[in-house]
């Protein structure tokens, strides 16, 4: 997999490379903004961009704008957005559109499932950060919530679908049998009404659909 | 009574003398005299010249008015007595007094002359000054015309008017040649009764509210004189007959009435020269004596009574009583006599009392003072300002500063209350027309003025209050965020790299353990940068010193400090509130000095100071600080302000600044 990193911080920039090539990935462009972004992804054609947020000169939304345009001009390019803390708006209108990642800082630690989620994601998948997710997920105040109806297993399901793992992945990280996963699964997306799919994407864009719909209603 | 002031009334005495005189001398003459109803009128337009012009003379002695319309009533006198002198003397009772020629004289000679005194008051109402200076010269055209007139009538060779023709002349005649003067010396009289007209209409069109009404009346009549001479002068030349006596009586009486009596409708109904109040006092003080002359008398008498003649004790009584009646009565009295003849004054103050009233049983805003002020004075464009002693500012109800610019053309009054500038009061010109209302009016509402100026005081302190409650939240929510920026940005970030650097240890172990070393030991001295940094930002959250009390948090923050800085303090503990009040003042303080002023130098002083804390930052930079420029002065004064304290700025361009904040501590 070739990598381009986008960091304004030397220090991070740097353990994120050797992050990628200690897994094996090559990092063919490492910038310390969005601005030279364009002209890297279209000299170097990297299978995956990763990029802070939060960049010069604003420090605000920089990473996020400079996703939005990669994504329009390139829309195979797997984009993987990094960021200090939840921002449920942004990351779930950039889940939306597949092949996005959306990731808190704190994951890279967590090297396998990091460099899983960024090979989903360049691979055309998705990976939301289970704390946006979670945000997602958690009831709200009032009596009709649609999650109510799910038990303790289904919403751990759920969340994970969220966060864009396959059928297989969901088995893997909760230690149970992929049928059984397939059965909650089923069950979860007959109890919130969404038609069932083989496509790990398109189911992830529908429960994230359901998600914030819900959220809209609270 | 003094010498001036007594000629006005010596002069009306002998136009009313003359009057009498005529009078008997009418009567006597008999079927020769003027018919009784001429008469009369003739003698009111005496009188009504000789009282305006009192009236005006005693209160305006200066002024030319007054001594005008005196004259004009001697003058007539005269003539009050000339022509009945000459018809008793010559035809009822022929040879009965002496000099009977000199009377017919006059009576058919000196008549310019009342055309002379009608022509100085048209150029002189009502100010007492010309029109504009330009005006000398036709006063100076139309005065010669007269003279020239007079010698002609003297001087004359011609007989006497009928019934006279017979009479011998007392004075020679002039040569004929000075027959052909007459037209051009009646063609100036004329002139100078135009130009008189003229002067009254130039002023009418320049006068504004009360003195166009003033002017109103003598404008009329200035131009209807001259235009009813001519009508009769043509009419007697068209007609060719000499026989125009009827015609021109009138016309004369008219002209002699009218202008005395505009002048006086001026005076009397449009309050000119303050006449009314000179009138108001009279009654007020008349009446007074009178009832008080009264008690005095009355209770003098009871008591005398009672107790026998010569005791001392009636009198005593009398007078005590008369005094402690006194100014209850005054008041009364004033009111009365207000009511009946000073109706504007009495409701303007009947006005305010009510309220006043109002205001005390709280069924009124104070503020509604301002409103009420414009009615009663009649003035729209009347506006109340406050003078704000603190920032020595005036401003208007709303609390704003006025931007009153001079030519706006309103009058500047300054309204006091025991000597210390309350505000003022912007009104148009009214002086003319209620001189002393204005006044009068205002101080009667002193106390709400007083209230009102209390309460946009107030009003403004709270505004200001609640601005630097809104920039202390709004700045302590900045601090909120550069904090959150700094946790970020900084620590998060930095932990989240040292976390890598480990990982990477950790996948060198496996391959090259020699090299795992080198990484853990970057990944160490990172975590003792981290360290530092959340150090320090826990500092700028709090710093830690100050639990050890102001004087060694202040050292540390001179030792950190990229300037050198001096402390002086001696180590006193204050509350911890206001200690870390105070350290954050002296740590914004010494930021701007080495931001702002170039300081080279900088002196912490903290100190107990009459009950206060007081903090001092002073440099030797640029100075020229003023706590609108920049905010951090500003925020300065909140903190100060939130502990109910003061900053003062000293900071005169290049000679250093020093900022003093003083803090409450009792």
């Amino acid at each position: 997999m070739r990598v381009a990193i986008a960091e304004d911080q030397v220090l991070l920039r740097e353990g994120l490379a050797r992050l990628f090539e200690d897994g094996g990935h090559e990092v063919v462009a490492s910038l310390p903004d969005a601005e030279h972004l364009p002209a890297a992804v279209a000299g170097h054609r990297p299978d995956l961009v990763v990029l802070d947020v939060r960049m010069p000169p604003t420090f605000t939304d920089e990473g996020a704008r400079a996703a939005k345009q990669l994504k329009e001009e390139h829309p195979e390019l797997g984009v993987l957005v990094l960021s200090q803390h939840v921002e449920t708006a942004h990351a779930v209108e950039l889940v939306s559109q597949g092949g996005f990642g959306y990731l808190l800082k704190n994951r890279v630690l967590d090297v396998g499932a990091f460099l899983a989620a960024a090979e989903r994601v360049a691979a055309g998948g998705s990976a939301l950060d289970p704390q946006v997710v979670a945000s997602l997920v958690s009831p709200g105040s009032a009596g009709d919530d649609p999650l109510a109806a799910l038990s303790g297993r289904e919403r751990e399901v759920l969340e994970l679908m969220a966060e864009g793992l396959t059928n297989a992945g969901i088995a893997k990280r909760l230690v149970l049998s992929e049928r059984t996963v397939e059965a909650h699964v089923r069950s979860v997306l007959m109890k919130l009404s969404i038609p069932e799919s083989g496509d790990s994407h398109r189911r992830v864009l529908a429960v994230l659909a359901h998600l914030t719909a819900a959220q809209i209603q609270y | 009574m003094s010498r001036s002031s007594l000629w006005p009334w010596v002069l009306a005495a002998v136009a009313v003398a003359l009057g009498v005189l005529g009078t008997v001398l009418n009567v006597l003459a008999g079927s020769h005299g003027e018919p009784a109803l001429q008469w009369a009128l003739g003698a009111i337009v005496t009188l009504a010249s000789c009282g305006v012009g009192l009236l005006v003379a005693v209160r305006r002695p200066g002024h030319p008015i007054g001594w005008l319309l005196i004259a004009n009533a001697v003058l007539l006198g005269t003539f009050a007595v000339s022509e009945p002198y000459a018809a008793y003397a010559l035809q009822e009772q022929p040879g009965a007094l002496p000099g009977p020629e000199w009377a017919v004289l006059w009576d058919q000679s000196a008549w310019p002359l009342l055309f002379a005194v009608l022509i100085a008051i048209a150029f002189v109402f009502p100010d007492g000054r010309l029109p504009s200076p330009r005006w000398r010269r036709v006063v100076f055209a139309a005065a010669a015309a007269v003279v020239v007139f007079l010698v002609l009538s003297f001087f004359d060779s011609a007989p006497f008017e009928a019934p006279y023709e017979d009479v011998d002349k007392p004075l020679p005649g002039l040569p004929g040649v000075f027959g052909l003067l007459w037209p051009l010396a009646f063609l100036g009289m004329l002139a100078g009764l135009v130009a008189g007209a003229q002067a009254v209409r130039v002023r009418f069109r320049r006068a504004t509210g009360i003195e166009r009404l003033q002017l109103k009346w003598l404008a009329y009549t200035a131009v209807l004189v001259p235009l009813t001479l001519l009508v009769c002068i043509t009419g007697a030349l068209a007609t060719g007959s000499g026989d125009d006596g009827d015609v021109f009586t009138v016309v004369f009486v008219f002209m002699l009435g009218a202008i005395p009596t505009s002048v006086g409708v001026a005076v009397l109904r449009y309050r000119l020269y303050d006449i009314d109040r000179f009138i108001n006092r009279t009654l007020v003080y008349g009446v007074l004596t009178l009832l008080l002359a009264g008690t005095y008398a009355a209770i003098t008498l009871l008591v005398a009574t009672g107790v026998g003649s010569g005791s001392a004790w009636p009198t005593a009584v009398a007078t005590l009583l008369v005094a402690v009646a006194f100014r209850p009565l005054r008041a009364r009295v004033q009111d009365v006599v207000d009511r009946r003849f000073s109706r504007a004054r009495y409701d303007a103050r009947t006005r305010i009392v009510g309220f006043l009233d109002d205001l005390r049983a709280g069924r009124a805003a104070p503020e509604a003072i301002e409103p009420l002020l414009r009615e009663v004075l009649s003035d729209p464009r009347l506006e109340l300002r406050f003078f704000l002693p603190e920032s020595e500012l005036y401003v208007d109800a709303r609390g704003w500063p006025a931007d009153d610019r001079a030519e706006d053309g309103r009058v500047r009054t300054p309204i006091t209350r025991a000597g210390l500038p309350l505000g003022m009061v912007l009104h148009s010109l009214v002086e003319e027309e209620r001189p002393g209302l204005l006044e009068e009016v205002v101080e009667a509402a002193g106390l709400a003025i007083e209230i009102a100026r209390l309460r946009v005081e107030l009003r403004r302190q709270l505004d200001e209050v609640e601005a630097s409650r809104a920039r202390i939240v709004s700045a302590g929510y900045e601090e909120r965020r550069r904090l959150e920026r700094d946790l970020h940005d900084g620590a998060q970030q930095r932990l989240i790299s040292i976390g890598l650097a480990l990982r990477h240890a950790q996948h060198e172990l496996g391959d090259s353990p020699e090299r795992a070393g080198e990484s853990i030991d970057g990944a160490v001295r990172e975590i003792e940068v981290a360290a530092g940094e959340l150090q320090e930002l826990a500092r700028g959250v709090r710093p830690a010193q100050l639990d050890a009390g102001l004087t060694p948090a202040l050292r540390e923050l001179a030792a950190r400090a990229p300037v050198p800085v001096q402390v002086r303090a001696n180590g006193e503990r204050f509350p911890q509130q206001l200690e870390a009040a105070a350290y954050f003042i002296a740590s914004e303080g010494l930021t701007n000095a080495v931001k702002h002023s170039a300081a080279r130098q900088v002196t912490l002083s903290a100190e107990r100071l009459n009950g206060t804390l007081a903090i001092s930052i002073s440099d030797d930079g640029i100075g020229g600080a003023t706590p609108n420029r920049g905010s951090g002065l500003r925020g300065l004064a909140d903190r100060a302000a939130a502990h109910g304290g003061t900053l003062v700025i000293e900071s005169e361009r290049d000679h250093g600044t020093v900022l003093t904040v003083e803090l409450p501590c009792e």
